[in-house]
């Protein structure tokens, strides 16, 4: 009896549109729902997790000496040979990079020569805006490479877009969980 | 001078039908990007201007400066003709379509229409006929694959819902005693037709529809299967007459939509200016255009067609023949 009801139920729903409205009412639901759009280069930007894979930095030891011992094994490893290392012998006799470069307009961010370096050297870091109009410019050097930003503390919330994270700030965010991307969307 | 006075008043009216024709897709595509997008958890255009507003004037800019290109192998005469021909029919139907009985003015009456025409729905349903043969020459000039076929189904399209559409308005016809527009908001004064003619409304907006090419029904430029039907070989200033008479029509299916069913310029329940009541109903109509857009998915072809003659024509059909009975 009550699947014939259902049945009735059915067609008379299907008759009136009862469908289309069910759609209609969900799409009018979405209009007054926030929405996910992060605004990056206008309002918000995004902060990297700490195995975000950015731009490359160099180390430096307690000391301050660069800590890369120029063996050339990142340089073997990556797959797209994009890694330039030619050695000198310093005063003390320790064998380091006269050259570092590396051409960032052909790296893939693979993360390999920092798990090849077998003195804790070299990582990818956090950095991620360093486009170019020219790809030149996009070859860094040593000097520069101990110069950039290093591995995230924190990550993954959202912060103002003007704010300036190169120098190893530690920034406050409301999400040090990182950002809920979900939270907006409803999910059923 | 009193000629000189009714001339001078009609070239500024239509003047003024043309400059506000021209200038409403503007922020009528800025509304619809930004009901888009908000339907879709996006923010719609948000760069140019405040909240995006001055968006269409760069997209107006944009359209004008591209290169006009026309394909080689197309008929040179008919594809410029096409948009013209597209665009100047939903002009000339403004011109009669009232928008309320008339203002004073510095002390004489001026009547918010162009010409109170005692036919003005035949000659609405016949002019607005004419713009399917801008799409028509426009697919075919193009020499395109994707083109003809768009402009083939644009055509099976209009012949069988313009039918439909034609019968549903009959019991409109009916109950005014009068096929003229004013008439026809003057009779529903008391009640709105809507309360008469729901199988009539239905069937008219449904046919509606169908006629502006929006989704459900705008098959005529399917992106998915027709690349943009017979937009795809048009650039530039012409592609922009073609999106201009979309939104006139659009916008002319929402005034008829008023018009005929919701009463015109009769307010409910809150005085307000007539002007503003028409202008809000309208408003609401073409929210519900773009509301459809994004909900829902098109029909296919063989369904468009069962649609229109199994399910439209019958229900025009009885609409007539039940408020005849009713009548007499």
């Amino acid at each position: 009896m009550s699947r014939a009801l259902d049945r009735i139920g059915t067609w008379i729903g299907w008759a009136f549109f009862a469908d289309l409205a069910n759609g209609l009412a969900l799409t009018f639901g979405y209009m007054f729902s926030k929405s996910v759009t992060m605004q990056y280069p206008d309002k918000e930007k995004w902060l990297p997790y700490s195995r975000y894979r950015g731009h490359h930095f160099l180390k430096r030891d307690e000391e301050g000496e660069i800590k890369c011992v120029a063996c050339e094994l990142c340089a073997r490893i990556c797959p797209c040979y994009c890694i330039e290392v030619i050695p000198y012998e310093d005063e003390k006799g320790n064998r380091r990079p006269a050259k570092f470069e590396i051409d960032m307009a052909r790296c893939l961010f693979c993360g390999l020569c920092e798990d090849a370096c077998p003195a804790d050297a070299i990582a990818l870091g956090q950095q991620y805006e360093f486009s170019s109009f020219s790809s030149r410019d996009l070859v860094i050097g040593r000097d520069d490479l101990l110069g950039k930003p290093g591995k995230a503390m924190t990550g993954g919330g959202v912060v103002a877009a003007r704010l300036n994270t190169e120098q190893d700030v530690l920034v406050e965010t409301s999400e040090p969980q990182g950002y809920n991307w979900w939270r907006n969307i409803r999910r059923t | 001078m009193e000629l000189v006075v009714a001339v001078g008043l009609i070239v500024f009216k239509v003047a003024l039908l043309i400059a506000i024709l021209l200038l409403l897709p503007l922020p009528l595509t800025w509304l619809e990007r930004k009901i888009a997008g908000h339907m879709q958890q996006r923010m719609g255009p948000m760069r140019v201007g405040w909240h995006g507003l001055l968006q269409p004037v760069a997209d107006g800019v944009k359209l004008l400066t591209k290169e006009d290109h026309i394909p080689a192998e197309a008929d040179r005469f008919l594809f410029k003709l096409a948009p013209i021909l597209a665009l100047a029919p939903p002009f000339v139907v403004f011109v009669a379509v009232p928008f309320g009985e008339s203002v004073s003015v510095l002390g004489t009456e001026i009547t918010l229409y162009v010409s109170n025409m005692n036919v003005a729905l035949l000659f609405v349903f016949a002019v607005i006929g004419i713009e399917v043969y801008g799409v028509i020459f426009g697919g075919w000039a193009a020499n395109s694959k994707y083109a003809v076929l768009g402009s083939l189904r644009t055509c099976a399209q209009m012949i069988s819902y313009e039918i439909p559409m034609g019968f549903a308005v009959i019991g409109v016809v009916m109950l005014a005693q009068s096929m003229s527009l004013l008439d026809i908001v003057r009779a529903q004064a008391n009640v709105w037709n809507i309360v008469y003619q729901p199988v009539g409304f239905f069937v008219f907006f449904v046919a509606g529809l169908a006629e502006s090419q929006r989704i459900p029904f705008d098959l005529a430029e399917a992106e998915g299967d027709l690349g943009a039907g017979f937009h795809t070989e048009y650039s530039g200033i012409r592609f922009a007459f073609f999106m201009v008479s979309e939104y006139a029509i659009m916008l002319l299916t929402s005034v008829l939509a008023v018009i005929l069913f919701f009463g015109g310029w009769n307010g409910v329940l809150v005085p307000l200016p007539p002007l503003v009541w028409f202008v809000l109903k309208v408003a609401f109509f073409v929210y519900v255009f773009i509301w459809f857009r994004f909900t829902f998915p098109r029909y296919r072809y063989d369904q468009l067609m069962a649609i229109g003659w199994k399910v439209l024509l019958p229900l025009s059909m009885a609409n007539i023949i039940i408020t005849g009975v009713a009548f007499l």
